[in-house]
């Protein structure tokens, strides 16, 4: 098989992988106007959260469900007792606090866990191999695009068909007359936070076995998601797909024309749709 | 509860201690420096070298009547910051003895100041130029440059296994990885090896997948990784999931010891070659007696960033007692040329460039079932002992 189309294809399974850490981030910040540099934290926390727990015994499909459960519900904390009362300051301070918060975090996995980093093992029935001629792919990487597109049309249809989506929709366009209307924003602020740092926890877990656990998976993983989000348009679920995927393949196939560039042009094409579509590739003006 | 008379009692103990003339007793210690990462990415090298420091400097206790003490600089792997510290403890400490610095940019840092202000520096950065084109008086290495590594780990391996002549390699786009290259090449063209291709990263590069695709399309025999410490993991990790080990032999030309095995697990490194600086089942007298003190004391097995401040430490002991002085100068004149038993056998300290002669190994993963105790990964499949000259490595010592 042609290597571009091998890499088009590693490049959708990273995509695949970069969406469901970037979604979180695009969620938050069409409701809440909250740029959230913490994100990256609970990337690293769904990922250590999966080490510790396969490291107690548990197996590790429970972990793609406790995983995300715990952090959160660690979020929803985070967002009642700290973000909530910063809503209101200038962005600068949205930075501030969330990039505090994220050192905070980091350094209590050192210190818990330590600076070197783990390996966390597929489970056995993603062990291995698929092999259809020339193309060889992992199984487990298979099964994260399974994952990617199951919370691509679990979240579409939340977001697009239910209530609790309509109000999420209707608060992203202003917070004000969805609380004139006797919703209860500050709650619904709170779920929509938790869900977006559960989904940079299931990103983390997804993640673990692939390129194991350490205490700065969260700064990486961080400015990939950014760049996803930035690339699809800021606040869009759907540019939040069309960004992870664009960035996968970009990466992907890079690395085999030009390998050195293969992380610097994800960063030129960021630039790229932004010179030609400021708000991003599905974002609104 | 403390009241102001107590408070200023104790204010006038304080001063007292603090001023010059309390201070002959500590005046009177021979203090070594261990600059290296205490924090970052990196902290974990200075969590391992003030252990390797302290257990060379508590078993030696005193030297030429001075009690012996050491002090941990944090380097944060910033060369700038590493100058900056080591300007410090120079002018303000007065210590002129440093060892362990293990990152290469760093360490080429740190030489030319350390060098410039008189000092001596015993350093385990894996740049060629610290022995080689920037080689100065100051400064040994006991780690060793990409042609050792290469010959130690590639040569072994082609000889191992000849049939095996499509080489794919994964390099990361910074000097250590341009050496180790072109090294490999250069052996290549000697062993008829075909080099099938090269995927170059970056040094923030995480996923390799694109790479391995590379690699998978070229069809290799042997996919050589000259990337190291969390690069080569990663790369590693992934091209087992990939089902690589399965497909060609995979060997990383310089494993970052023995904490790099823990964090990957046995799984992963079965049947994987990996080049070691050092490893802890050494077969010397030495090594038997230093793994045992490090278990006895920190109740771990030694790994690459203990040990090498531990012998760098060791070097510098050898040499203050073989000058009889602690002044540089003389200290250097007693490194140059001399011989000691050390980890890896008798090493020698080559006058002409201040490289450290001494052993490579190349080790094999093993199955966890055949793992004699938590530690035991790898078995050494060879050693040998590879240098260019001093004229070919490009030291022109001034």
């Amino acid at each position: 098989m042609n290597v571009y189309l091998l890499q088009l294809v590693n490049g959708v399974g990273l995509g695949m992988l970069y969406f469901v850490l970037a979604v979180g981030l695009s969620i938050i910040f069409g409701l809440l106007r909250f740029v959230n540099f913490s994100h990256g934290a609970f990337f690293l926390l769904g990922a250590y959260g999966c080490y510790h727990l396969v490291q107690m015994g548990m197996d590790f499909w429970l972990t793609l469900f406790f995983g995300p459960l715990i952090i959160g519900a660690f979020a929803w904390l985070v967002e009642t007792f700290v973000f909530r009362k910063a809503y209101h300051l200038p962005h600068e301070m949205h930075i501030l606090i969330t990039v505090g918060l994220a050192l905070v975090l980091q350094e209590a996995v050192i210190m818990y866990w330590g600076p070197l980093g783990h390996n966390v093992a597929p489970p056995d029935l993603l062990q291995g191999v698929v092999i259809w001629g020339d193309f060889i792919y992992p199984k487990y990487r298979l099964f994260v695009i399974g994952v990617g597109v199951a919370l691509a049309v679990v979240l579409g249809a939340i977001l697009e068909g239910t209530r609790l989506g309509a109000i999420v929709r209707a608060g992203s366009e202003s917070t004000e007359m969805v609380s004139l209307l006797g919703l209860n924003i500050k709650r619904i602020f709170a779920m929509v936070f938790a869900l977006g740092a559960a989904t940079a926890a299931l990103a983390g877990v997804l993640a673990a076995p692939i390129r194991g656990v350490d205490p700065f998976m969260g700064v990486e993983a961080l400015g990939i998601a950014f760049v996803a989000v930035v690339v699809g348009g800021m606040g869009s679920f759907a540019g939040a797909l069309a960004g992870g995927l664009l960035v996968g393949i970009v990466q992907s196939m890079m690395s085999t024309i030009w390998p050195p560039g293969a992380n610097l042009m994800i960063y030129v094409a960021m630039a790229l749709v932004l010179l030609l579509r400021p708000n991003g590739l599905l974002g609104r003006a | 509860m403390t009241n102001r008379r107590d408070f200023l009692k104790m204010s006038a103990v304080a001063g007292l201690a603090a001023h010059p003339l309390f201070s002959i007793a500590q005046s009177n210690d021979l203090v070594l420096a261990c600059p290296t990462a205490m924090s970052g990415t990196f902290s974990a090298i200075g969590k391992y070298s003030d252990m390797g420091m302290r257990l060379a400097v508590e078993q030696q206790g005193t030297v030429l009547g001075k009690k012996l003490a050491y002090r941990m600089i944090d380097t944060e792997a910033k060369p700038a910051t590493a100058v900056r510290r080591v300007q410090e403890a120079m002018q303000q400490h007065n210590i002129r003895f440093f060892t362990g610095a293990l990152l290469s940019a760093e360490s080429l840092a740190m030489s030319k100041e350390i060098h410039r202000a008189g000092g001596i520096l015993l350093t385990n950065g894996g740049a060629d130029e610290l022995t080689g084109t920037e080689c100065n008086r100051s400064t040994f290495r006991w780690a060793l440059p990409t042609y050792s590594i290469i010959q130690g780990s590639a040569r072994p391996l082609a000889e191992l296994m000849p049939k095996a002549k499509r080489w794919y390699t994964i390099t990361p786009q910074y000097v250590f990885g341009e050496d180790l290259l072109k090294n490999a090449k250069a052996l290549f063209k000697e062993k008829g090896i075909e080099h099938v291709g090269n995927s170059y990263h970056s040094l923030t590069e995480r996923e390799f997948s694109g790479h391995l695709t590379n690699a998978i399309a070229s069809k290799a025999d042997v996919l050589f990784l000259l990337n190291y410490g969390a690069q080569a993991s990663d790369a590693l990790r992934q091209a087992v999931s990939f089902g690589l080990k399965q497909r060609m032999t995979i060997i990383v030309a310089a494993a970052s010891g023995l904490e790099q095995f823990e964090g990957l697990g046995a799984d992963i490194c079965d049947g994987v070659y990996f080049g070691a600086v050092y490893w802890h089942t050494i077969d010397t007298a030495f090594n038997k007696k230093f793994v045992s003190d490090v278990r006895e004391k920190f109740k771990i097995s030694p790994n690459y960033s203990l040990a090498a401040p531990y012998i760098n430490t060791k070097m510098l002991i050898d040499a203050f007692n073989k000058a009889k002085s602690t002044d540089p100068k003389a200290v250097i004149e007693a490194l140059e040329g001399m011989k000691f038993e050390s980890l890896t056998g008798t090493e020698e300290i080559r006058k002409e460039d201040h490289q450290v002669l001494r052993d490579f190994y190349l080790i094999k993963g093993k199955a966890k079932a055949q793992m004699r105790d938590k530690d035991d990964y790898a078995d050494i499949v060879d050693s040998s002992r590879f240098f260019l000259s001093p004229e070919a490595a490009g030291c022109k010592m001034a």
